[in-house]
């Protein structure tokens, strides 16, 4: 880093040198810029074809400059200046509003067409059921030691998802004696409705965080009542959902996906200690104008712009025309995908980051499979692609383009990266806190659960999640492992083929090459997987910001 | 507390406890997946592409048809259907690809570099250096619409003999997305250049330009040039924005011949991407070539990596 | 009443003090350096190192350290930067097993057990063995999860309620924090933060306290809080500091060890002996401020 400046010369001697350094100077910040504003133009014109913004009523544009963009800049800038952490808040909340929507979209894509609410009923409180007698168990730590307490869980567990003899019997020929507690629950005669057993699952779920979060920032009162409120809310949601033309279910996921999370957000941020209602003024006036806005156009009859992405393109299935053409079942698998491989190389990676950074002696072995690690990071994903074909699909004999194989060889292509960035989430924890802990007498484990984990997750979270949005853009391993270029069905199962967001456009780019689909499906499509992204990447560069802050 | 009883307790072996055994067993597995990943993969190619050439696959037992070794090293042909299968034709798609990209690439890369690491404000980075982030972030298949669809009629209005399908667009496309790749391993290596070793320029009266070309770049040297060969490989692994920009037609081009890139052809990684649009059965020669392909392609990023380590460890050793 | 033990160890059994102690198990050769530091006091011997050899790769950061450590006082290292006194305190606990580099050669006794014998394992050593840190590193978890640690990665039961009271108010910090037991422990100001990590040290009631350098990351008041504090712990506890503070050292220690440059303990005798009429030439200039 520099440290010195030009200042200082002695006036006559620098001239030509100045004038070379400025020319390169600016030479520089010409090369710097030439990526971004090269990559700025594209996609300009992306979201020009796609959306298609000069096609909108000027009465359309008119209202909402009036209702959303003025307000929001007068009182984004009155904020500001009066309190600039408040007006981070305000943005933070609605960025928190958009993006919890969106992903309240993938989780109703779930439960609507993916999982019956019944069976995901089922297996929520037969997951639920065991994992809250082992922690029970684990309260009794002092009087059962680790080895029955493992085997007690492990049986929770299997009875309660396989009952007995399970599957284990079932390969011995012994006929199923006890059901399992999931089994159980799938076949009672009397079944709740839809909306009532989804409410449970995601409402319940939503509560037990909100609930969580509530009682880290007061205490474990404020917590109950705050999970309390969040159910009672979703419940408030289905009841009154139909009333207002959005379905009981689709109210009850958004209520307790969006709403409710983003709810108790602002109610920490606005009113809890050092919070700042100015910044939830500013969040108010731009979701206020937003909606202020939709139904002033609606009422006035003012078109907004044609775009091509509509949600007939995010809800049906590809078709011939390119104006018909649809992204569902491409966004259904992906988040599929997503879903399988955040479940394998999540723990695998960090698994294998722990080892590297807490166990491993510093020896030969450990230096090979460091360097194995930077080197499989550089293999091309196209290669991935021929390991998932050649072992997962020829080998292991699993079926070509399933959900499955897809996930796993998705999970090998970013294992590395995730490893890598879990290490050095890792390697920031401060060995003070290592230090602190094995002067307790903490074995490695404990160590490693009570003080690394807990201080390093949020980076491990935030590489995570970029990892994963490498993951979700790439298209090449998909093909290699035979994923079908056109899904018209949402994959419901693990064994389903499955086709992806890259994958769909990939293919009408390339397959149904015509102008017609460049134009229109095409940009949607791109748009589409952009905005993901873009989500994506913007909750892990949140999360990065607030976990350097703390660090 | 007596004495017996410490003695007793400080003798309670905790290592080998089972839940010790089970977490560290369970971390270990982890980690050697990843050898398990390479074995597989070296595996999986060598046997599958052995089993492709006349010349090896006796030894894996297979009959059927094969291909010969020195015609897939040295034929400039690649017909599938016909049963040519050279791998050239394909090398010099991916040559040119890799030359082209690296003509972007290297140059605002390292100007990038410069700029940010000598020269741009504290703010200014914290805004530059995402913005790059996300040049390398966006998918490649979006990438090669963009050079479909946009970048090939602009530049058609200044080459109107361009093809719809090119290696030129193809070039811009994989340069603009390796560009972050250069620029931040470079910049790496620039910021690792000791200060003192500024310090001694300016008191020698030299500019800041003298400084940032005359001591910092040349002191950083090796860690640049590792940049460029891991960011060259990472364009030789590209697939998707050559295949949607490059086409689909196989032919041999000249990779020094500039007008070349006004041609299409067919990348080894775009070649793997057509071979399983086609109709291929497990077991086929087709299938097999697959590997062959694969097997070029692994090594050949697989050498550039470990240059590209090995250059990288001098600068580190260096400061 | 030093120069008298002093005779004493001259002549007699210089490895152990109490005779009655488990003879067998630390009656070793006495080494030069033992004829030359090793006093011996009128308490019980809880720590005795016997000919400890460190190094760090190829360097030798401890040079044939024999010394007895009586009960129930206050025992501070001393000497300048890198003279190995902190690497004797962590021969104690075995902290430097931590260090990959690290090799340790000796003997250590606690309460009569060689801690360096193959069946110790340091991490239940560790158990019985507080340590307190030169920079205050409480986890970033609740007060009550700071001081309950210890309890629970041994799974102990009990009345958690009353242990994490007794040990805040053992160290001075009740009275401060009895509301706020449930707010995390880095909210705490520097002093409160390590006065933390001694209520966190003391709760599993451990055999010895080592401190290293507690007070050095302080402010002047929250030092002499924290020396407050050690005088009071010296009348249960046994407590080991290291300090690089001559004042500190000489205001609330009974025993003092010189270590010097090259890893040696040149000296180690009664506080008041070292600082009035030490017997070794280079621990007076050092005291006087003549080097180090």
């Amino acid at each position: 880093m520099a440290t010195t400046s030009d200042s200082g010369e002695i006036e006559g001697f620098g001239q030509v040198s100045r004038t070379v350094g400025t020319v390169f100077r600016y030479l520089l910040l010409a090369a710097t810029m030439f990526g971004i504003v090269m990559l700025g133009v594209l996609l300009l014109y992306v979201a020009n074809d796609a959306i298609r913004p000069l096609t909108a009523d000027p009465g359309w544009y008119l209202v909402f400059l009036l209702a959303l963009v003025v307000p929001s800049a007068a009182v984004g800038w009155t904020v500001r200046r009066r309190d600039s952490e408040a007006f981070n808040f305000g943005t933070l909340l609605v960025g928190m509003l958009v993006v919890s929507l969106m992903f309240s979209g993938g989780v109703a894509l779930l439960v609507i067409d993916v999982v019956p609410p019944l069976v995901a009923l089922a297996y929520a409180i037969g997951i639920a059921v065991p994992v809250g007698l082992s922690v029970l168990l684990t309260g009794q730590a002092h009087r059962i030691s680790f080895t029955p307490r493992l085997a007690a869980t492990t049986a929770l567990f299997y009875l309660s998802l396989f009952g007995l003899p399970g599957p284990v019997g079932g390969a011995l020929g012994v006929p199923q004696v006890v059901p399992s507690l999931v089994g159980a629950i799938q076949s009672i005669p009397v079944i709740p409705v839809d909306w009532m057993m989804i409410a449970a699952v995601v409402g319940g779920g939503s509560a037990a965080a909100v609930g969580a979060y509530a009682a880290g920032i007061g205490d474990r009162t404020t917590g109950l009542y705050a999970a309390t409120a969040a159910f009672a809310a979703t419940l408030v949601a289905g009841a009154l959902g139909p009333a207002v033309g959005l379905g009981a279910v689709p109210a009850v996921v958004v209520t307790a996906v969006a709403f409710v999370p983003t709810g108790a957000y602002a109610w920490r941020g606005g009113f809890a200690e050092e919070g700042s209602p100015l910044g939830l003024v500013f969040a108010a006036t731009v979701v206020g104008g937003a909606l202020v806005g939709a139904l002033a156009v609606d009422a006035l009859g003012f078109a907004g712009p044609a775009s091509w992405v509509d949600w007939g393109f995010l809800t049906s299935a590809h078709s011939g025309t390119a104006e018909n053409a649809g992204l569902y079942p491409a966004i259904g698998g992906s988040i599929l995908l997503m879903a399988t491989v955040a479940a394998l190389s999540f723990p695998l990676g960090v698994g294998a980051a722990v080892y590297l950074e807490e166990y491993a002696p510093d020896n030969a072995l450990t230096r090979f499979v460091d360097v194995n690690i930077s080197n499989l990071a550089g293999v091309p994903s196209v290669v991935y692609g021929l390991l998932g074909l050649g072992v997962f699909v020829t080998y292991l004999g699993q079926s070509a383009g399933t959900v499955l194989v897809g996930g796993a060889t998705l999970a090998l292509l970013i294992l590395p990266i995730v490893i890598i960035s879990s290490r050095e989430a890792i390697r920031s924890v401060p060995s003070d806190m290592r230090q602190a802990s094995y002067g307790m007498g903490a074995t490695r484990w404990q160590t490693v659960k009570n003080v690394v984990l807990p201080e390093a997750f949020p980076g491990i979270l935030t590489g995570t999640i970029l990892a994963l949005g490498r993951a979700i853009g790439e298209t090449a391993p998909l093909i290699m492992i035979g994923a079908p270029n056109v899904v018209f069905n949402l994959p419901d199962t693990l064994g389903s083929k499955v086709s992806a967001m890259p994958l769909q456009v990939y293919a009408w780019s390339g397959l149904f090459a015509s102008e017609d689909f460049y134009t229109k499906a095409v940009p949607a499509g791109v748009v589409v997987l952009l905005a993901v992204l873009l989500a994506m990447n913007s909750v892990a560069i949140v999360l990065r910001n607030k976990f350097e802050r703390t660090g | 507390m007596s004495t017996d009883d410490l003695a007793t307790d400080i003798s309670k072996q905790t290592e080998n406890s089972p839940r010790e055994l089970l977490t560290r067993t369970f971390f270990f597995l982890c980690a050697g997946l990843s050898i398990v990943t390479t074995i597989s993969i070296v595996v999986l190619l060598v046997t599958e592409a052995a089993k492709f050439f006349t010349i090896t696959a006796p030894l894996m037992g297979v009959t059927g048809e094969t291909a010969s070794l020195v015609d897939f090293l040295t034929g400039t042909t690649w017909q599938i259907n016909s049963g040519e299968f050279g791998v050239l034709t394909l090398v010099s798609a991916t040559v040119m690809i890799t030359l082209g990209s690296a003509v972007i690439a290297i140059p605002l890369g390292v100007a990038t570099a410069i700029y940010l690491s000598e020269y741009a404000s504290k703010r200014a980075r914290s805004v530059l250096k995402p913005a790059l982030e996300i040049l390398a972030g966006v998918p490649t298949v979006v990438y090669g619409f963009f050079a479909l669809i946009y970048i090939t009629p602009a530049l058609s209005v200044v080459f109107p003999s361009i093809g719809t399908f090119n290696m030129l667009s193809a070039s811009v496309v994989v340069g603009v997305m390796i560009i972050p790749m250069v620029a931040s391993i470079s910049e790496d290596a620039m910021s690792a250049v000791p200060d003192e070793l500024r310090q001694a320029g300016y008191g020698m009266g030299a500019t800041k330009f003298d400084v940032a070309t005359g001591i910092v770049v040349p002191a950083a040297l090796s860690g640049i040039f590792s940049s460029f060969i891991l960011a060259l490989s990472r364009a030789i692994g590209e697939t998707m924005a050559v295949t949607i920009a490059a086409g689909s037609r196989a032919q041999f081009l000249n990779p020094l011949n500039p007008a070349s890139f006004l041609e299409g052809s067919l990348p080894m990684t775009a070649a793997m991407v057509q071979l399983l649009l086609g109709d291929i059965t497990g077991g086929g020669l087709a299938y097999r070539s697959l590997f062959a392909i694969g097997l070029v392609l692994f090594v050949i990023t697989l050498i550039m990596n470990v240059i590209s380590d090995f250059v990288a460890q001098r600068y580190r050793e260096e400061y | 009443m030093s120069e008298q033990n002093r005779d004493e160890q001259r002549t007699g059994d210089a490895g152990s003090p109490d005779p009655t102690d488990d003879e067998m198990l630390i009656q070793t050769d006495v080494s030069e350096s033992v004829e030359r530091t090793g006093a011996s006091f009128d308490r019980d011997t809880v720590v005795s190192a016997r000919d400890i050899n460190v190094w760090y790769g190829d360097d030798q950061a401890l040079q044939n350290i024999s010394m007895d450590i009586p009960e129930k006082s206050v025992t501070a290292m001393v000497g300048p930067s890198g003279c190995g006194k902190s690497t004797f305190l962590r021969c104690i606990n075995r902290m430097n097993d931590l260090i990959d580099s690290a090799r340790v050669e000796g003997d250590l006794y606690l309460r009569g057990k060689n801690v360096y014998d193959d069946d110790v394992d340091p991490v239940a050593l560790r158990r019985r063995v507080g340590m307190v840190f030169q920079k205050p590193n409480p986890f970033p978890k609740s007060i009550r999860e700071n001081v309950t640690y210890g309890l629970k990665i041994q799974d102990k039961g009990g009345d958690y309620d009353e242990i994490v009271e007794e040990s805040l108010k053992r160290a001075a910090l009740w009275e401060e924090v009895k509301d706020q037991l449930d707010e995390s422990g880095l909210e705490l100001s520097g002093g409160q933060q390590q006065r933390l990590c001694i209520a966190r040290a003391i709760a599993p009631d451990p055999e010895v306290l080592l401190m290293d350098e507690p007070a050095s990351a302080l402010d002047p008041v929250a030092t002499s809080q924290i020396e407050d504090l050690i005088e009071e712990l010296a009348q249960e506890y046994t407590v080991v500091i290291v300090t690089h503070n001559m004042q500190q050292a000489a205001r609330i220690s009974d025993q003092t060890a010189v270590f010097l440059t090259g890893g040696e303990l040149v000296e180690f005798d009664d506080t008041q002996k070292i600082f009035e009429n030490p017997e070794s030439q280079r621990v007076e200039d050092y005291i006087t401020g003549k080097f180090g």
